[in-house]
């Protein structure tokens, strides 16, 4: 479509600024999705080519190095060892001999673990030998002979796979070294020893010591987890087979087919209602918090208005009392026995749908117990936002407002001028993060609806009732330790809510404005 | 001339009155919604001290005030379960600390290569369910005897190891921490690590204070991974698995312990509640520091 | 005390954006250069490279003949005064002064003696058990010096130190730097945007634009022989005068002919010319306004000008002007020579003549920029 230049834009009045702003909007989505594409064909195209400078770079260390750069290529650490880095060179050489021992000599090493996961071949289990009970002549009794555990076998497997990788990085490592060393020796420049290299992990190698356990902590609990339960989404590792009693197999695209088939036996409907509600959840969840927690704030912050601090004060409490312990009572306050529940039932107060259908409490309906679900978030959530609206509004200079008001501003105009826009602009990240956490807010759901009522239509997915109020995170925590324990479901379940945040992230990043200009109101 | 002022004074009038109406409503306002927020606390400490029945009844105020219901509690489980609460409150806000600082100052004020793959990694990383990583770490524990009644050094161990992950709002605050200040002490000679513990950590103490006070409270809220790792162990609970197993138990559960689940809320909510409010100061920085941010 | 020697140093950000190249300077011990250019001409850059804040792309940086590419900042003996301070808001005073002290464990009565002695010189010693926060800016920017001073390193850096003080304060602080250069007698290098500070201060000015070395000399070289016209147009305030002319050569003299008139050059700068072979061509030439002077109508020297903005600076008169074919001149009078009643003529409006003598003209290269006397 056609751009207007800044004057000719200028010239526009309001509605038609707003319509040529949405046309915008809209004509630059190909462009942006096309820049996507691009972005990621670039960074793909890059990889490769740093694939190519490195074995370059590689060939180019092997002709110009010496006899221990060669020996390196075989035997790690051979040429920091000759320039001098007698700590370094043992300390590779010492990896490399346990990489051979554990991954070539041992009997169940990596090459054993590796072979007996079957990776991915549609039908095969993961592992070999089937744990079965048998007969033993020498007690002439029977008794259970363990065979392979699947989940340990994908484990150890992946693991062995991840110090195949490690070794090949390690090894390019020193090969560098080798170079560098190379050079600075060339240039007649000090190479680094044993005491220079631990003197700098205080110094220039400090982000070193300082990440080292956070990122350790990271890759042991969440990274190899998270990888190992992607993989568990083409298997079909449940309680029946558990993997020690029972060996789990691959079945490749089967539970994410379940998924797409909208069909009587499919998954599709039952995706699609949770998906729904989430982000009904989600919206409503974060949106009615935010403006009814600015509102109150605004009001709070108000010339004139007293007591600030104690206004402030009761709201907070919601914050210091952990979120169980009034979550569960607030929801029992509803129930058909709780003291509200109870007057709406003795005060006839229900709707006459709900009585038609006996259903007495709030939380027997869906549209009533999803309505609820909201109100009480709101009762939860308001006295987080009404915290940071607070921050941010003693943040706006007191010059804007009385510049407006010399300019014949009232206050609602303040409001929609100055006060809404700042708050927007600062704030417009953070409400893609709460957004986020609402799509994921577990707690609030769980323990006030626990998922209820159920979804009678839709019936049991993976062994369990789906409710109308759950979310995908809720239902998630349902297949797994429900009965039956679904983890292949739960792993299908928790890639979609990754793709989920990942598409909405995107989005926002890329069309919000305090992403790209931070400066415009500082 | 005259007759301007007077319709000036009008208007000044009106003004002021209609501001006394505003405020006026604002008020009323603000007390229906203190009230709409306190009810609940009110309503939890009124049943924590109901004598005449253990189960849920329909009326606000109780008949028979007592403390039996107090008795009976930590005649219960329950001081157990705290116990492990509040240990694991202590730990975590000690570790958690020190991997959310390390990672936020590296992040913030370390300049290295591979600094923005990180943070992209970690963000992505980020998006999966955090629940989802329970499933092999539970296999994993339960092989280890890091589950059911040692369920809290389990949980300790979740809670902190991944917490690097959260490090976006102390890297906020270590942001807006002018960069010359690291140079200078760097001339002066200061290692990075002397920059660090002589210059930087002086300086953080309201966002060191936030960060502690979220690892206290963390472990008082989780319900998912706890009642993972937990299963039913009664010895290894942590509050919220154990009250929810009161309300939302089998059979008549709810009925026998109600007032007793309203009792452990009311001793459960003072000390973090106390907590809380003590440091309440910086929890607001923290917080809005966090949203200006983003 | 020392020497500090760059060869070809070069600054790369990133994959290509060059910040800083072909940098070659010898700085005698005890010497004050100046780094000055415009914003963005790399001089901050050059100076954290000798600091250690900086990597060094290419080239190498010597201190006292040791080559420090690979030392950390604290390893390189060297102080330095940043531009917002830089004080540590937790400590006092006295301790922000001790903090170099106290990393190397120096006992507590050197200490003392160090940071007393410091403090006496500068004349902060009532302030030395505050925060620096209780301080006023020409306060803190004392105590930053003194924390420099303390170290009794070899280099002493300063990088933009006054430019967040307000213009008095300026000047005064200006005055006590050079005051407190004759006191710790070692090698200064100092950073600024600000001719003035460049021209009092240096021993030599190193001046610069985008990356690169534009001219290196003492205050007086820079401003009587510019190497090009971007020195001669930054040094010198207001700034010089150039315009588009040619220069002709009548009987073995030089001319030049400015907007009709006709001006002989005159003194060094016509044997310079003539050494140099210049023959007849166009030339930009530059004058400085305050060589600019009031002209008779009738001398052929005169050039004909209209009064656009006349500003009373006290002692003296700034016109902006504008002659024939739209050129704007700037001229400066020292308020002294004029009478009353010539000052009342000089306002806006009004015609004048004017003119500058052959020997304070500045010949340049309509294309390479370059003084056609080097």
């Amino acid at each position: 479509m056609e751009r207007l230049n800044a004057l000719e834009y200028l010239k526009l009045s309001k509605s038609q600024a707003l319509w040529y702003n949405i046309k915008l909007f809209f004509s630059k989505i190909p462009a942006w999705i096309k820049s996507l594409f691009v972005k990621l064909w670039i960074t793909i195209k890059n990889f490769f080519l740093s694939l190519k400078e490195g074995a370059l770079d590689i060939k180019d260390t092997f002709v110009k190095g010496n006899w221990a750069v060669k020996l390196s290529f075989v035997s790690f650490g051979a040429g920091n060892i000759y320039y001098g880095q007698v700590m370094r060179g043992l300390l590779f050489l010492l990896f490399e001999v346990i990489f051979i021992v554990y991954t070539f000599i041992l009997p169940t090493g990596g090459i054993y673990w590796i072979r007996k996961v079957h990776w991915l071949s549609k039908g095969a289990t993961v592992g070999t030998v089937q744990g079965a009970m048998k007969y033993n002549p020498v007690t002439d009794t029977y008794g259970w002979v363990a065979g392979d555990d699947s989940v340990r076998v994908l484990l150890y497997g992946l693991l062995s796979v991840f110090f195949v990788i490690a070794f090949f990085v390690v090894w390019r490592m020193q090969i560098k070294q080798c170079k560098i060393n190379m050079e600075l020796h060339g240039q007649g420049r000090k190479i680094k020893g044993a005491k220079d290299d631990l003197r700098s992990l205080i110094d220039e190698q400090f982000h070193k010591t300082l990440l080292t356990p956070s990122l350790l902590g990271i890759i042991v609990f969440t990274v190899l987890p998270i990888i190992y339960m992607v993989i568990i989404a083409f298997t079909n590792y449940d309680a029946e087979h558990d993997g020690h009693a029972n060996l789990f197999s691959w079945v490749g695209f089967d539970n994410f087919n379940a998924f797409t088939d909208f069909g009587a036996g499919g998954l599709g409907l039952a995706l699609g209602e949770m998906v729904g509600w989430t982000l009904m959840w989600a919206f409503f969840a974060t949106f009615t918090n935010y403006f009814f927690g600015m509102f109150i704030a605004i009001l709070i912050n108000k010339k004139g208005i007293r007591f600030k601090k104690l206004w402030r004060t009761i709201l907070v409490m919601t914050i210091a009392v952990p979120q169980f312990v009034s979550l569960l009572y607030v929801g029992q306050l509803f129930s058909q026995q709780g003291v509200i529940g109870a007057f709406l039932e003795r005060a006839d107060l229900l709707p006459q749908v709900m009585v038609a259908q006996n259903q007495m409490s709030l939380w027997s309906n869906p549209v009533s117990s999803k309505i609820l679900l909201v109100v009480i978030n709101l009762w939860v959530g308001v006295p987080y936002m009404m915290l940071s609206a607070t921050g941010i509004l003693m943040n706006i200079p007191a010059d804007l407002y009385e510049s407006s008001r010399v300019d014949g501003a009232n206050s609602v105009q303040q409001f929609m001028k100055i006060t809404l826009p700042y708050m927007l602009f600062v704030t417009g990240p953070s409400l893609l993060t709460s957004f986020v956490g609402n799509l994921n807010n577990f707690n609030i759901i769980y323990l006030l609806s626990g998922g209820g009522p159920t979804n009678t239509e839709i019936g049991t997915v993976g062994g369990q009732q789906l409710g109308h109020t759950d979310l995908l995170i809720t239902f998630l925590f349902k297949v797994t330790t429900g009965s039956g324990s679904k983890y292949y479901l739960a792993s299908v379940l928790g890639i979609f809510v990754f793709i989920f945040v990942a598409f909405l992230s995107l989005i926002v990043y890329n069309v919000m404005p305090s992403t790209k200009n931070e400066e415009d109101y500082s | 001339m005259k007759n301007n002022n007077t319709s000036l004074e009008k208007k000044s009038m009106s003004v002021k009155t209609l501001n006394a109406v505003t405020n006026t409503v604002i008020y009323a306002f603000l007390i229906v919604i203190s009230i709409v927020w306190l009810i609940p606390f009110i309503g939890i400490v009124l049943e924590s001290l109901r004598c005449e029945s253990t189960g849920q009844v329909a009326y606000f105020f109780p008949k028979q005030i007592g403390f039996d219901n107090y008795v009976r509690l930590f005649k219960s489980d329950f001081p157990k379960w705290f116990l492990n609460t509040l240990l694991m409150g202590v730990a975590v806000s000690i570790f958690q600390t020190g991997f959310i600082l390390s990672m936020s100052y590296t992040l913030s004020r370390l300049r290295f290569k591979g600094r923005k793959t990180l943070m992209n990694f970690m963000l992505i990383l980020g998006m999966f369910p955090g629940f989802l990583t329970m499933i092999l770490i539970y296999k994993v524990f339960s092989d280890l005897g890091l589950t059911m009644e040692m369920a809290p050094v389990g949980l300790i161990i979740v809670y902190c190891a991944s917490s690097g992950m959260g490090y976006y709002i102390s890297k906020g605050f270590f942001d807006t921490i002018p960069k010359s200040l690291d140079e200078a002490a760097r001339v002066d000679g200061a290692t990075r690590w002397q920059v660090f513990y002589k210059v930087i950590m002086p300086l953080s103490k309201p966002i060191i204070i936030y960060t502690i006070l979220m690892g206290f409270m963390a472990p008082w809220g989780d319900y998912m991974m706890a009642r993972f790792l937990i299963k039913g162990n009664d010895a290894g609970k942590n509050v919220a698995v154990g009250m929810y197993d009161w309300i939302k138990g089998s059979g008549d559960s709810l009925y026998a312990n109600y007032t007793m689940f309203c009792a452990a809320g009311v001793c459960v909510s003072i000390p973090v509640t106390i907590v809380f409010m003590s440091l309440q100061k910086y929890y607001v920085e923290g917080v809005t520091g966090g949203a200006v941010k983003g | 005390m020392a020497s500090v020697k760059l060869t070809n140093v070069k600054k790369i950000y990133g994959k290509d954006t060059v910040a800083v190249q072909e940098f070659n300077l010898d700085i005698a011990d005890k010497e004050f250069i100046v780094f000055v250019g415009p914003s963005g001409c790399g001089k901050s850059t050059t100076l954290r490279m000798i600091a250690g804040l900086e990597e060094i792309s290419e080239g190498t940086v010597e201190i006292d003949g040791v080559v420090v590419n690979d030392l950390q900042p604290r390893d390189r003996d060297i102080a330095m005064v940043f531009q917002n301070y830089a004080l540590y808001p937790h400590l006092s005073v006295f301790e922000n002064m001790a903090f170099p002290l106290r990393l190397k464990k120096t006992p507590q009565d050197e200490v003392y003696e160090r940071v007393t002695n410091a403090a006496e010189i500068l004349g902060i010693t009532e302030y030395l058990t505050r925060k620096p926060r209780a301080l006023s800016g020409g306060q803190r920017q004392r105590v930053a010096i003194g924390r420099a001073m303390v170290r009794d390193s070899k280099v002493f850096l300063m990088d933009e130190p006054l430019s967040n003080l307000d213009a008095k304060l300026r000047n005064q602080m200006r005055a006590e730097i050079i005051m407190l250069r004759k006191k710790i007698d070692t090698t200064f290098i100092y950073v600024t945007h600000d001719q003035t500070e460049a021209m009092t201060l240096g021993d030599r000015i190193v001046i610069m634009k985008d990356g690169f070395i534009q001219q290196i000399g003492t205050p007086t070289q820079v401003f009587d022989m510019p190497l090009n016209l971007f020195v001669a147009e930054f040094i010198g305030a207001p700034k010089m005068n150039t315009f588009k002319t040619n220069l002709i050569n009548e009987g073995g003299k030089y001319y030049v002919t400015p907007f009709g008139a006709k001006i002989e050059v005159t003194g060094e700068k016509a044997e310079l010319l003539a050494k140099k072979n210049v023959y007849a061509k166009q030339i930009v030439l530059g004058v400085r306004p305050e060589h600019i002077t009031l002209a008779d109508e009738n001398d052929p020297a005169a050039i004909a000008c209209e009064i656009q903005v006349n500003e009373m600076m006290g002692s003296e008169l700034h016109l902006h002007v504008i002659v024939k074919g739209g050129d704007k001149l700037i001229v400066r009078i020292p308020t002294v020579s004029l009478t009353a009643e010539q000052r009342e003529k000089l306002t806006y409006g009004n015609k004048m003549y004017i003119t500058f003598e052959g020997k304070v003209m500045h010949f340049f290269d309509p294309e390479t920029e370059k003084n056609l006397l080097y």
